[in-house]
C-alpha cells in the first residue's frame, strides 16, 4: 500500500487516540485532582493549589515508607536478577528438557490470587525471625514478580544462541564467570533490565502484600497512600502522583544508565593501548 | 608417535549410537578431514575432542594426554562454529582478544597478539567494527582468527563454510589450508562436501551410520576406495551388482565383467564391480582389439560440464555414466559402445 486512503488513516487515527485517551485519562486525572481546591462542581477544578502535597510531604510516615518501598523494590529487582538470571542461562546450557516445566511454574504466580499467596506466606513462616518481615516480604515479592523477569529473561536467551556463544567462550578458555559476566549477560541486558523494571513498578505499587505480610512492622508507600484515600482524596491523589512519577523517573534513570553504558563501551576503542605505541 | 589419538571412542544418544568404535590418530601439523552423510557423527565426535560431549567409553589422548576429564575452557583446543559465534557485544578486536584474556596473557601483549592473527587473516582494517557490520565470509575469518590468537594445540572446524556462497567457499578454504600449512597447526576439518574434504586435506576420514569407513589420503579414497560407501560417496561410480566368477570376472544379471580385482574374493561371493566415468572410453563404432570391458548401449542423457561431457548410457539393465573429452560429439539416441580396462574395474563387498 503506496497511498493509503484517507478512511483507514483516519480509522487508525481514532483507534490510538482512542487508547491514549483511555490510558492517560486517569492519570491525567490524578494530577489534576490532586492540585485541585473544588473539583465537585464543574467538569474542570475550580482553582489550583500546592496544599494536598505540602499535607503530603508533611505526614509523619511520609519518608519512612517511601524509603521502604525503595527497598523493599530494589532488594526485589536485585534477588530476581540473583535467582532468575543464572537459572534461565543453566537451564538453556544443561538442563534443556527441564525448561517447559520451568515455563509451567512461571505461571503460578499469576494463577493464584495475591491475597492467597500473601496468607500462605503468613501462616508458613511462623518462625522468627522470619515471620512477618521485610525479608519474608521480599520472598514473597519475588515470587509474585518472578514471572515477568522470567518471561523478559527467558525471551532474551531465546533471541541470542546462548549455547553456542557459550560454547565459544569455553572453547577460548572462558569459565563459568567470565562466560556469564562478558558474554552472556551482555548479549541478554535489555531483557534483564525490562524484567527489572517490571519487578520495581510492580513491586513499589504493590498494597495487598505488603500489607498482609508484614502490615505496621514495615508499612510501605501504597500503604499509606491507601491510608489516606480515607482521608483526604486530594492528598491520596498528591501520593499517588509523587509515587507514579517516581517509579518513571527511577526507570528514565535505569534506561539512560543501560543506553549510556553500552554507548561508552562501543565508543571506547580498545585499542588504544595499540594506538599509542 | 601420533599427536591426537582417539581410541574406540562410542557414544549414544537415547540409545541410538552417535559414533561407535571411532579409533583416529592424527599427526601433528595434519590437516584431517571428516567426511560423511549428515547424521553420521561427524559433530559428535568433533565435540567430544573439544569436550563438550562426553564419550562413553573410549580414550582421547592429547600429546600423550588423557584429556577426557578435563572440561574444554581448560583444553586450549579452538574450535570455528557454522554459525561464526562471534560475540555479537564485542569488536573485532575484542572477540579475538577474549581468548587472550582468558589465557592470562600479559597485557601489553594482548593488542599486538591479536593484530597479528588479524593480519594472518588479512583483515586489519576491521578491527573496531562489530560482527554484524561484516559480510558472512568476513565473519569467518574473525572467526578463525579469534580461534588461531590463543594457540590452540588442536583447532576444530565444524563446516565452517556451508554458511557461504560458493565461491567465497573456495577462497576462503584455500586460506585455511595456506594459514594451516603455515602455522603447521594441527587441525580437524568437518564437511560434508567430498570436493572440500579431498582438496585440503592430508588425510580424509570417510564415515557413514556412526562409524569409519576408511581414513587414507584424498588420492587413496578417490582411487581405492575400501568399501563400496566410500566408492558411491566419494566421486561417482558406476556399479555391477553380481557374483565372483572365476578369478577374473564378476557375473551380473546380464553382463560378464571382466576385472583384475575380484581374486580377493571367493568364487560366488555376492559383490560390486565399479568403474568411475573417466576410465570409460565411448565409442561410436564397435573398437576391436580391445582386451577388457566393451558394452553396447544408446546415449540416453548429455551434460555438458566444461572440460568433458558426461553421458549417459542405456545398456538395458542400467545406465552407464561415462565422461568423454569436450570435443567428442554424440547426439542422443546415438548408439555407442563403451570400454573399460579390467584393471579400471574394482571389486568391493
Ligand atoms: N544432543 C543430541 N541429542 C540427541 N541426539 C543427538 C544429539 N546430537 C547429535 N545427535 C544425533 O547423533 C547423530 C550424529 O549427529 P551429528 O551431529 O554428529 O551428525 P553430523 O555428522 O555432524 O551431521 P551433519 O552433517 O548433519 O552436521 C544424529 O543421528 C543426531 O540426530
Ligand atoms: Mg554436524
Amino acid at each position: 500500500m503506496k497511498t493509503p486512503t484517507k478512511g483507514p488513516v483516519f480509522l487508525r487515527f481514532l483507534i490510538v487516540s482512542l487508547f491514549v485517551f483511555y490510558m492517560l485519562l486517569p492519570i491525567v486525572a490524578t494530577y489534576l485532582f490532586s492540585l485541585a481546591t473544588r473539583w465537585d462542581r464543574s467538569i474542570m477544578p475550580e482553582g489550583y493549589t500546592w496544599e494536598a502535597y505540602q499535607t503530603a510531604f508533611n505526614l509523619s510516615y511520609f519518608r519512612i515508607t517511601l524509603k521502604n518501598s525503595l527497598i523493599l523494590s530494589i532488594a526485589s529487582c536485585l534477588v530476581s536478577f540473583i535467582i532468575i538470571v543464572p537459572t534461565v542461562y543453566l537451564t538453556q546450557i544443561n538442563f534443556r528438557k527441564f525448561r517447559p516445566l520451568l515455563d509451567l511454574l512461571m505461571i503460578i504466580p499469576f494463577a493464584i490470587p495475591t491475597v492467597v499467596l500473601a496468607l500462605s506466606y503468613v501462616r508458613v513462616y511462623t518462625f522468627q525471625p522470619i515471620t512477618r518481615s521485610p525479608f519474608l516480604l521480599i520472598m514473597a515479592t519475588v515470587v509474585y514478580t518472578m514471572p515477568f523477569m522470567y518471561r523478559s529473561v527467558s525471551n532474551s536467551v531465546d533471541a541470542v544462541d546462548i549455547s553456542v556463544l557459550t560454547e565459544a567462550s569455553q572453547s577460548l578458555g572462558g569459565d563459568l564467570w567470565n562466560t556469564l559476566t562478558k558474554v552472556i549477560m551482555p548479549n541478554i541486558y535489555p531483557g534483564i533490565l525490562s524484567g527489572m523494571l517490571l519487578v520495581f513498578a510492580t513491586v513499589f505499587a504493590d498494597f495487598t502484600l505488603a500489607k498482609l505480610i508484614t502490615g505496621a512492622h514495615f508499612k510501605t508507600f501504597p500503604m499509606l497512600l491507601v491510608e489516606q484515600t480515607q482521608i483526604d482524596g486530594n492528598v491520596a491523589a498528591a501520593l499517588s502522583v509523587i509515587s507514579f512519577t517516581l517509579a518513571w523517573g527511577i526507570s528514565m534513570v535505569l534506561l539512560w544508565f543501560s543506553s549510556k553504558a553500552s554507548k561508552s563501551k562501543k565508543a571506547q576503542p580498545s585499542d588504544k593501548a595499540y594506538i599509542g605505541k | 608417535m601420533a599427536y591426537l589419538t582417539l581410541a574406540d571412542i562410542s557414544k549414544n544418544f537415547n540409545k541410538n549410537p552417535a559414533v561407535e568404535h571411532f579409533n583416529l590418530d592424527v599427526e601433528k601439523g595434519k590437516l584431517v578431514s571428516f567426511l560423511g552423510p549428515s547424521g553420521c557423527g561427524k559433530t559428535t565426535t568433533l565435540r567430544m575432542i573439544a569436550g563438550f560431549e562426553t564419550p562413553d567409553s573410549g580414550v582421547i589422548e592429547l600429546d600423550g594426554e588423557d584429556i577426557s576429564n578435563i572440561p574444554p575452557n581448560k583444553r586450549n583446543i579452538g574450535m570455528v562454529f557454522q554459525s561464526y559465534a562471534l560475540f555479537p557485544n564485542m569488536t573485532v578486536l575484542d572477540n579475538i582478544c577474549f581468548g587472550l584474556r582468558m589465557h592470562k596473557m600479559l597485557k601489553n601483549q594482548i593488542v599486538p597478539k591479536a593484530r597479528e592473527v588479524l593480519d594472518l587473516v588479512r583483515l586489519s582494517d576491521t578491527a573496531n567494527r562489530y560482527p554484524n557490520q561484516l559480510s558472512g565470509g568476513q565473519q569467518q575469518r574473525i572467526a578463525l582468527a579469534r580461534a588461531l590468537a590463543i594457540e590452540p594445540r588442536v583447532l576444530l572446524l565444524d563446516e565452517p563454510l556451508s554458511a557461504l556462497d560458493a565461491e567465497v567457499r573456495v577462497v576462503l578454504r584455500g586460506e585455511i589450508r595456506r594459514i594451516q600449512t603455515n602455522l603447521k597447526i594441527t587441525t580437524i576439518y568437518v564437511t560434508h562436501d567430498q570436493e572440500e574434504a579431498l582438496s585440503i586435506s592430508d588425510r580424509v576420514v570417510v564415515m557413514n551410520k556412526a562409524h569409519i569407513e576408511q581414513v587414507g589420503t584424498p588420492q587413496e579414497i578417490y582411487r581405492e576406495p575400501k568399501t563400496k560407501f566410500v566408492a558411491t560417496f566419494i566421486g561417482t561410480a558406476n556399479e555391477f551388482h553380481g557374483s565372483v566368477c572365476g578369478k577374473d570376472s564378476v557375473k551380473s544379471a546380464e553382463f560378464l565383467i571382466k576385472t583384475n580385482n575380484a581374486s580377493l574374493f571367493a568364487d560366488g561371493d555376492e559383490v560390486f564391480a565399479l568403474v568411475r566415468p573417466e576410465k570409460i572410453d565411448v565409442y561410436s563404432y564397435k573398437p576391436e582389439n580391445i582386451d577388457g570391458n566393451v558394452l553396447e548401449g544408446l546415449v540416453d542423457t548429455i551434460t555438458f560440464r566444461g572440460a568433458e561431457t558426461r553421458l549417459g548410457i542405456d545398456i538395458g539393465e542400467k545406465v552407464i555414466t561415462a565422461d568423454v573429452p569436450g570435443k567428442d560429439v554424440f547426439s542422443y539416441g546415438q548408439r555407442v559402445w563403451v570400454a573399460f580396462d579390467s584393471n579400471a574395474c574394482q571389486v568391493l563387498k
